[in-house]
């Protein structure tokens, strides 16, 4: 079943600029979708669309099978919960604990199904010690992932995250990718990533859509996507910098790479079949000696 | 700037922070109408004292109470100079500077130095309440209290955002710092209101942010407060002890005014 399917999506803002032209954007239940595209692409419309912060002027956007226009704000916000990409724009209560649970009580549930909720979110992102601390006390990375328990007890089936990997340092960055990949293979949500950071998407999205200009320019998983070299730079993005060093590589040094390797790993084993090994246990003999 | 509102203290461990939230508010507000109704600047003080007393047993830097007393202590410097030269006709001592004479009245000095030390008094019972209790539940109690919710939910987003925005000022300020906008007094000023219309600009921006992040997460106008669990006995024998100490005292007071 499709947790999203946009069709035909017009938006225009009232400054007259053209922010999505007919596009169509479709996510399975479960999978893991990267929206990629330079400033300016209209992810960030596409998102705000898809939560229902803005109204699309032309097309059809449903959620779970329902046109987002049927669905009422308590149900449309129990299946798609956004994390914002500041988190000073999601933190607004004085305590991680008051803010983690002010989606569920505004859902009317009883005191002991809040205090579920928000220890259940919280221990999804390996916050539970930071409950009773003061957001202000927070450092970026942990305002990130208190954000994102924020929206986890709403217990959305479709989270879209709008760059969540802006502003931390490479050890949150992935940390946080590796939570985004936890709640979609283990919980089974299913994971929308608006971003322009190429270089970890190979490793953890199942298909890519690349916007410029308020259209689609490619979709499919990220070996397909990132053989498009002209789209990828019409798109004002690039390639993973391991896929690029191979590729440089390839074209200037003539080194038989196959296809283009995407990660580290699919670029070592590659590399390591170039070298003969008995390079290799020369090299690593003479170190003993 | 930041010292005034750290709330670090707020959320350390001790017989002040541990005791509820309703029993802490109730025993501050009966020491504020004590102070304020003092006929005389003993109760007052002794309040002073009291809750400066509290603050050094509680280890809070000398910096802190230092910047939270600064602009009060600084009224109360105003306040009884102008009763002094301003109020009363029995005159103490006279001076004159610039051509003008001044001279010091007794009944003006009394009468400023009583409202000196309601400001005084009052100020450090607020002080202490803020060094002990965090914000939020201040606010939980307040709202416990059936103090209307629009007040609360619109104290509690400035109370967050203050933090943010003046993370976000600082920055500002820094940038224009760094390019030599406070080094003549013109382009201080310039500089300055630059600032402050940014800073405007900001917190709208930022109001619209957060409301649809409200938005999205169920917010229809009306935000939740979570429960207060019941005042212990333990609490409420230390509400009842101090609210008794607090009317005696008054009582005393009143007693040696009459």
């Amino acid at each position: 079943m499709k947790a999203i399917e946009v069709t035909g999506v017009h938006f225009t803002y009232d400054d007259g600029t053209e922010a999505l032209s007919g596009i169509d954007f479709h996510v399975s239940e479960g999978e893991f979708v990267a929206v990629l595209g330079s400033n300016g692409s209209g992810k960030t419309t596409l998102i705000n669309l898809l939560v229902g912060l803005l109204k699309a002027q032309a097309g059809q956007i449903r959620i779970c099978g329902r046109a987002i226009g049927e669905l009422s704000t308590d149900e449309l916000y129990q299946r798609v919960g956004l994390v914002f990409q500041n988190p000073n724009d999601q933190l607004f209560a004085a305590t991680v604990e008051e803010d983690v649970a002010f989606g569920p009580r505004n859902l009317n549930l009883p005191e002991a199904e809040v205090q579920e909720r928000v220890t259940e979110a919280l221990a999804a992102v390996s916050a539970l010690p930071l409950r009773g601390r003061a957001i202000h006390h927070l450092s970026f990375g942990e305002q990130k992932r208190v954000s994102l328990a924020g929206v986890m007890a709403m217990r959305p089936s479709v989270l879209i995250l709008d760059e969540p990997t802006a502003g931390l340092d490479p050890a949150g960055e992935a940390q946080m990718m590796q939570l985004l990949k936890k709640l979609n293979r283990e919980e089974g949500l299913t994971v929308i990533l608006a971003t322009h950071s190429v270089d970890m998407l190979p490793l953890f999205a199942n298909r890519i859509y690349v916007l410029d200009h308020g259209r689609v320019l490619q979709e499919g998983p990220a070996e397909e996507i990132f053989c498009h070299q002209e789209m990828i730079v019409r798109a004002k993005l690039r390639l993973p910098y391991v896929s690029r060093l191979m590729y440089e590589m390839k074209r200037h040094d003539g080194v038989p790479i196959d296809g283009l390797p995407l990660t580290i790993g699919e670029a070592r084993v590659q590399l390591l079949e170039l070298i003969p090994k008995e390079l290799i246990i020369a090299e690593l003999e003479e170190k003993k000696a | 700037m930041f010292d005034l509102f750290s709330d670090i203290f707020t959320y350390r461990d001790n017989a002040l922070t541990r005791i509820d939230p309703r029993a802490k508010l109730l025993i501050a507000l009966a020491a504020l109408i004590a102070v304020v109704t003092a006929e005389r600047i003993v109760l007052p003080l002794a309040v002073f004292t009291f809750c400066l007393g509290a603050v050094a047993i509680l280890r809070i830097p000398a910096k802190l109470v230092a910047c939270r007393l600064a602009a009060p202590l600084s009224i109360v410097a105003v306040l009884v100079v102008i009763q002094t030269f301003v109020t009363g006709k029995t005159p103490l001592f006279a001076f004159t500077f610039a051509g003008w004479q001044f001279t010091a009245k007794a009944e003006g000095f009394h009468q400023g130095t009583l409202l000196g030390a309601h400001v005084l008094g009052a100020v450090s019972v607020v002080f202490l309440l803020s060094i002990v209790t965090p914000a939020h539940r201040i606010f939980q109690a307040l709202r416990w209290f059936r103090i209307s919710r629009n007040w609360l939910e619109i104290a509690i987003l400035m109370y967050r955002y203050i933090f943010v925005l003046m993370d976000r000022v600082a920055d500002l300020a820094a940038a224009q710092k760094l390019r030599l906008g406070y080094t003549a007094r013109g382009r201080a000023l310039r500089s300055f209101t630059t600032l402050a219309g940014a800073t405007i600009i900001h917190s709208l921006e930022q109001a619209q942010r957060t409301h649809d992040a409200m938005r999205l997460r169920g917010y229809r106008g009306v935000m939740p407060f979570g429960p207060l669990p019941a005042v212990s006995g333990r609490d409420r024998r230390i509400l009842a002890l101090c609210l008794i100490a607090i009317a005696a005292a008054r009582l005393l007071e009143w007693g040696v005014s009459g």
